[in-house]
C-alpha cells in the first residue's frame, strides 16, 4: 500500500543498527512499508531477517537508528518516552509469543488493564472485559489466574487485552509459535473474525507458514530488506 | 493517573507482595525487628530523660534560681563569696505572685562520723521552705528532716552508709556485731537489736523485671552480710535510731572552708600600684582612695563609715573583678552536726554525698556566720505538678517580671542552666543508641532494597510488557515503590506493636538498676534511682511507623529506575 495520510503506520528508509560485542549488526536497511486501516498482514521472514525488529519500531518500542516511523500520521521521532507510551496506550494493541499476562491478576483483570490505563471506570471496564473474553470464547473463565489456563487459553486472554480499548492497530510477534497447529488455527480465525468485525489492522511478525496463510497481505524481509510483497 | 489506575497499581503491588512470600515474610520481618527496637530504645530513652529532668527540677532546682550573676558565671566553683543578702523582700515579693521560694547556702565540706569520712555538699536550706518546694525531704528513709534552728543534718543514703551513720540495711557481720549490737545498753536492747536483722539472701526487686546485682551483689559477698528485715516497721526504726545515737553513731563534724570577701586591711603599695589601679576606672580609683590610705609601703583601710559606704562596695567589686586573692577571706570551720535522717529519693544525686542543714542553725560565730547570705534562691510556682516541667508561667523572664526590680548583680537563670552537663550526657547517650539502632534499620532497608532489586529483575520482562501497554515511567516507578511501602508498612505495623508490647512492662516496671546507682554512688548521669522506665511518646511512634514506610518505600527508587533504564525492547527479551 502506498503511503498515505490514512495509513495507520507508515515507515521511511527505516534503518536499526545495533551494536553487539563491538560489531554493528544492521537489523533494517532501509525499510519503506505503509499498513491501511483494516489490513491483516503478516512479516515473515527467516530468523535475523529483521522482522520482529520491524514490529518494535512501528510499535514505538524501540527508536530507529535513521528514517521515520509515524503511527496514524505522527511521526514518532518527535516524541518523548512519556508521549509513545501514551500512543501506545491509546493507539496499539500487542500480542506476544510468551503471551506476557501479569500473573497475579485473573483474566478479567489482565483484560481491563489497558481500559483502567485509560481512565475507565472500574464497572464500564469490567463489563467491556467480560464481553471480550466472551467474544474470544472464554466467557466464564474471567477469575482464572493465568497459571490456570492453557497456552491458547491464555494467547486468547492476550488477544482480548490487546483488542478490548479497541485500538487501530494491533502488533502480534509470533503470535502462533508457542501453540499447537489447532489452537494456532483457531486462534488466527479469531483474530481474523475480529479484524473483519472491528477493522482493526493486524500486523503479523511471523515465520508460521499458517500465519502467512491466513495473512492478506504478506510481506517477506531478508536480510532487513524487503525482499517480496504479496496481496492475496 | 486516575483514582481507578492507581487502585490498580495499589492492588497489582499488593498481589505482588504474594509471589515471593518468604521474601516478603524476612523482609517484614526484618523491618518489624527495626521499628520495635528502635520504638523501645527510643521509649526508655525518652523515659528515661523525662524522668531525670522532672527529678532535677523536682529535687535539686526548681524551675529557677535566683544568683548573682558573678556566682552564676562560676557556679561549678561554688564560689561562696559571691553570696547576697536582702533576699527576703525577693522572696515576698513571688510568694506573693503565687510562687514558692527557698533560699539556700550551698558549701562543701569533709565530714567526719565517729569511723569515716567523706567529702560533701551541703546545702543550709530554711526548712520549711525547703520541704514546699522540692520533693526529696519527703524521702527520708530513716530517721526524719532536720528541725529549724538546730545543728541537725540529713545526709544522703549512700554517704550515710559510707560515713556509718544511720541505719545500715546490709552490714556485713563484723559491722552488725561491732556497730549495731554493740550500742545495746542491755540485753533488751540486744535482742531486739539482734531480732531486726536476718541473714541476707538476695531475692527478685519489687519493681524491678530483673535486678542486675542478683547473686553476687555489687557490693560484697551475699553470705558475709545481714539485711534488715522487711517486717519491721516505722516505730522499731525510731527506736533503733535512738539506740545508735545514744552510742554517738549519729554524731558527725563538718570541716568546711568558706570564703568571705572583703577588703583587705592592707595592700602593698607596689601590688596596688602596678598591678591593681592600672585595672581600675576613674571611679573605682576614686572609691579606692577614699577608703584606703597610703602608709609606708603599703595602703591601709582607713575604719569606721568609710568601710561601709558605696565607695567600698566598689572598690571591693573591683578588687574581686581583677582577681585580688586578698579580697576574699577563707574561713576554716569546724561544725558539730547530728544526722537525723538519711534521704533516699528517686533522684540518685541526692543519695549521694549529699546533706541538708537548716540554715538558721549556721548564722551564728559558731556556724558559718552566714549573717543571712544565700547562694542562691530556689523558685517554683505554687501550683506546679510535679509529672510536667516548668510552663511559662515559671520561665525565668515570668519569674523575673514577678520578682520586681532585683537588687543589682542578681539574675534569674531556668533551671536547665543548672543541668547543662546533664542534658549534654543525655543528648550524647541519645545520639550514640539512636545511632546503634540507625545501623540496624540500614540493615533492614538494605533488605528491602536487596528483595526489590531481586523482585525487579525477576519481572523485567513484564515490566517492558506493562510499557508496552502504555504505563508511563512513573507509573511503573509508583507501583514498585508502592510494593516496597506495602512491605515498610507490614513490617512497621509489626513493629509498632511489638514495640508497643515490650513498653507495656518497661513504662510499668522498668529496669530496676539501683545496684548500678549505687555504685556508682549516684553519678550515673541519668537522675533516676531505682527501675529506668519507658514512657509513651506517641508522636516518636507515629513518626517511626510513618518514617519506615516511607524510607522502604524510597528503597525500591534505585532498582525501578534503573530497570526503566532498559530498553522495552531489551525488557521483553529478558529471560
Amino acid at each position: 500500500m502506498a503511503g498515505t495520510s490514512e495509513c495507520v503506520i507508515e515507515t521511511k528508509d527505516l534503518v536499526k543498527n545495533y551494536e553487539l560485542n563491538g560489531i554493528t549488526v544492521e537489523a533494517l536497511r532501509g525499510v519503506d512499508l505503509a499498513f491501511g486501516p483494516g489490513e491483516f498482514a503478516a512479516v515473515a521472514g527467516p530468523s535475523g531477517s529483521g522482522k520482529s525488529t520491524f514490529l518494535h519500531l512501528v510499535g514505538c518500542l524501540d527508536v530507529p537508528t535513521s528514517g521515520t516511523v509515524s503511527v496514524g500520521g505522527r511521526d514518532t521521532a518527535l516524541m518523548g518516552r512519556s508521549a509513545l507510551a501514551l500512543l501506545r496506550r491509546q493507539t496499539i494493541g500487542f500480542v506476544f509469543q510468551a503471551y506476557n499476562l501479569i500473573p497475579v491478576l485473573s483474566a478479567i483483570e489482565n483484560v481491563s488493564f489497558p481500559l483502567v490505563l485509560l481512565g475507565e471506570g472500574p464497572n464500564e471496564a469490567r463489563e467491556r472485559s467480560l464481553a471480550m473474553l466472551e467474544s474470544v470464547g472464554l466467557g466464564g473463565m474471567g477469575d482464572r489466574r493465568p497459571k490456570e489456563m492453557s497456552g491458547g487459553q491464555q494467547q486468547r486472554v492476550a488477544i482480548a487485552r490487546a483488542l478490548v480499548k479497541r485500538p487501530s492497530l494491533i502488533l502480534a510477534d509470533e503470535p502462533t509459535a508457542n501453540l499447537d497447529s489447532k489452537t494456532a488455527r483457531e486462534i488466527l480465525e479469531l483474530m481474523l473474525e475480529l479484524n473483519r468485525r472491528e477493522g482493526t489492522t493486524f500486523v503479523f511478525s511471523t515465520h508460521d507458514q499458517l500465519v502467512m496463510e491466513y495473512a492478506r497481505r504478506l510481506v517477506r524481509l531478508r536480510d532487513g530488506k524487503v525482499e517480496s510483497e504479496e496481496l492475496k | 493517573m486516575t483514582r481507578a489506575g492507581f487502585s490498580l497499581v495499589v492492588g497489582m503491588a499488593a498481589r505482588n507482595l504474594s509471589r515471593h512470600r518468604a521474601k516478603t515474610v524476612i523482609t517484614a520481618v526484618a523491618v518489624a525487628v527495626s521499628v520495635a527496637l528502635y520504638i523501645f530504645v527510643d521509649s526508655w530513652l525518652y523515659g528515661m530523660n523525662l524522668d531525670s529532668r522532672r527529678n532535677i527540677v523536682s529535687y535539686e532546682t526548681g524551675a529557677a534560681k535566683i544568683q548573682s550573676d558573678a556566682y552564676f558565671s562560676r557556679k561549678d566553683d561554688l564560689p561562696t563569696h559571691e553570696s547576697f543578702s536582702g533576699w527576703e523582700a525577693i522572696a515576698a515579693r513571688l510568694e506573693s505572685s503565687g510562687y514558692r521560694v527557698a533560699p539556700r547556702f550551698t558549701f562543701t565540706g569533709t565530714v567526719y562520723s565517729n569511723s569515716a569520712s567523706a567529702p560533701m555538699m551541703i546545702y543550709a536550706v530554711d526548712v520549711g521552705r525547703e520541704r514546699a518546694l522540692l520533693r526529696y525531704p519527703d524521702y527520708v528513709e530513716y530517721g526524719r528532716f532536720p528541725n529549724p534552728g538546730t545543728r541537725e543534718i540529713a545526709v544522703g543514703a549512700m554517704v550515710a552508709e559510707r560515713l556509718r551513720v544511720g541505719i545500715p540495711q546490709r552490714p556485713t557481720l563484723d559491722e552488725f556485731a561491732g556497730e549495731l549490737l554493740s550500742a545495746g545498753r542491755d540485753d533488751g536492747e540486744k535482742a531486739f537489736i539482734r531480732d531486726l536483722y536476718e541473714p541476707y539472701r538476695p531475692q527478685k526487686t519489687r519493681n524491678g523485671i530483673f535486678d542486675p546485682s542478683e547473686g553476687a551483689g555489687l557490693d560484697g559477698l551475699a553470705e558475709n552480710r545481714l539485711s534488715l528485715k522487711a517486717s519491721v516497721d516505722k516505730r522499731d526504726l525510731g527506736r533503733l535510731w535512738d539506740i545508735l545515737a545514744a552510742n554517738g553513731r549519729m554524731g558527725v563534724r563538718i570541716s568546711t572552708s568558706i570564703d568571705i570577701k572583703g577588703l583587705p586591711e592592707r595592700i602593698p603599695a607596689g601590688k596596688a600600684d602596678d598591678d591593681i589601679l592600672p585595672g581600675f576606672d576613674y571611679r573605682e580609683r576614686a572609691a579606692f582612695s577614699s577608703v584606703y590610705r597610703l602608709e609606708g609601703d603599703d595602703y591601709r583601710l582607713i575604719g569606721g563609715d568609710a568601710t561601709d559606704g558605696t565607695d567600698a562596695e566598689l572598690a571591693l567589686a573591683a578588687l574581686i573583678r581583677l582577681d585580688y586573692a586578698g579580697a576574699v577571706k577563707h574561713v576554716n570551720q569546724l561544725v558539730d552536726a547530728v544526722v537525723v535522717g538519711v534521704i533516699n529519693s528517686p533522684n540518685p544525686m541526692l543519695n549521694g554525698n549529699v546533706g541538708a542543714m537548716p540554715i538558721d542553725g549556721l548564722s551564728d560565730e559558731a556556724g558559718l556566720m552566714l549573717a543571712g547570705r544565700v547562694t542562691e534562691l530556689l523558685v517554683r510556682s505554687a501550683r506546679a505538678d510535679d509529672s510536667r516541667l516548668p510552663g511559662k508561667d515559671e520561665s525565668a523572664g515570668a519569674i523575673t517580671s514577678a520578682a520586681g526590680t532585683l537588687p543589682a548583680g542578681l539574675g534569674v537563670h531556668g533551671w536547665a542552666a543548672y543541668a547543662e552537663s546533664y542534658i549534654t550526657a543525655a543528648r550524647g547517650d541519645q545520639v550514640s543508641s539512636r545511632l546503634m539502632v540507625f545501623f540496624l534499620f540500614l540493615l533492614s532497608f538494605l533488605g528491602i532494597a536487596n528483595t526489590m532489586l531481586m523482585a525487579i529483575l525477576e519481572r523485567t520482562r513484564e515490566i517492558g510488557m506493562l510499557r508496552a501497554l502504555g504505563m508511563t515511567d512513573s507509573q511503573l516507578l509508583l507501583a514498585y515503590v508502592v510494593e516496597a511501602s506495602l512491605v515498610g508498612l507490614i513490617g512497621s505495623a509489626v513493629g509498632v506493636l511489638v514495640g508497643c508490647a515490650i513498653n507495656v512492662p518497661m513504662v510499668k516496671y522498668g529496669i530496676d538498676y539501683s545496684s548500678m546507682t549505687k555504685a556508682l554512688n549516684g553519678d550515673i548521669g541519668y537522675r533516676v534511682a531505682t527501675s529506668f522506665r519507658s514512657a509513651w511518646n506517641a508522636a516518636s511512634i507515629v513518626a517511626t511507623f510513618i518514617g519506615a514506610t516511607v524510607l522502604s518505600g524510597l528503597m525500591a527508587v534505585a532498582p525501578a529506575a534503573r530497570a526503566l533504564r532498559l530498553p522495552v525492547t531489551e525488557s521483553l527479551r529478558f529471560e
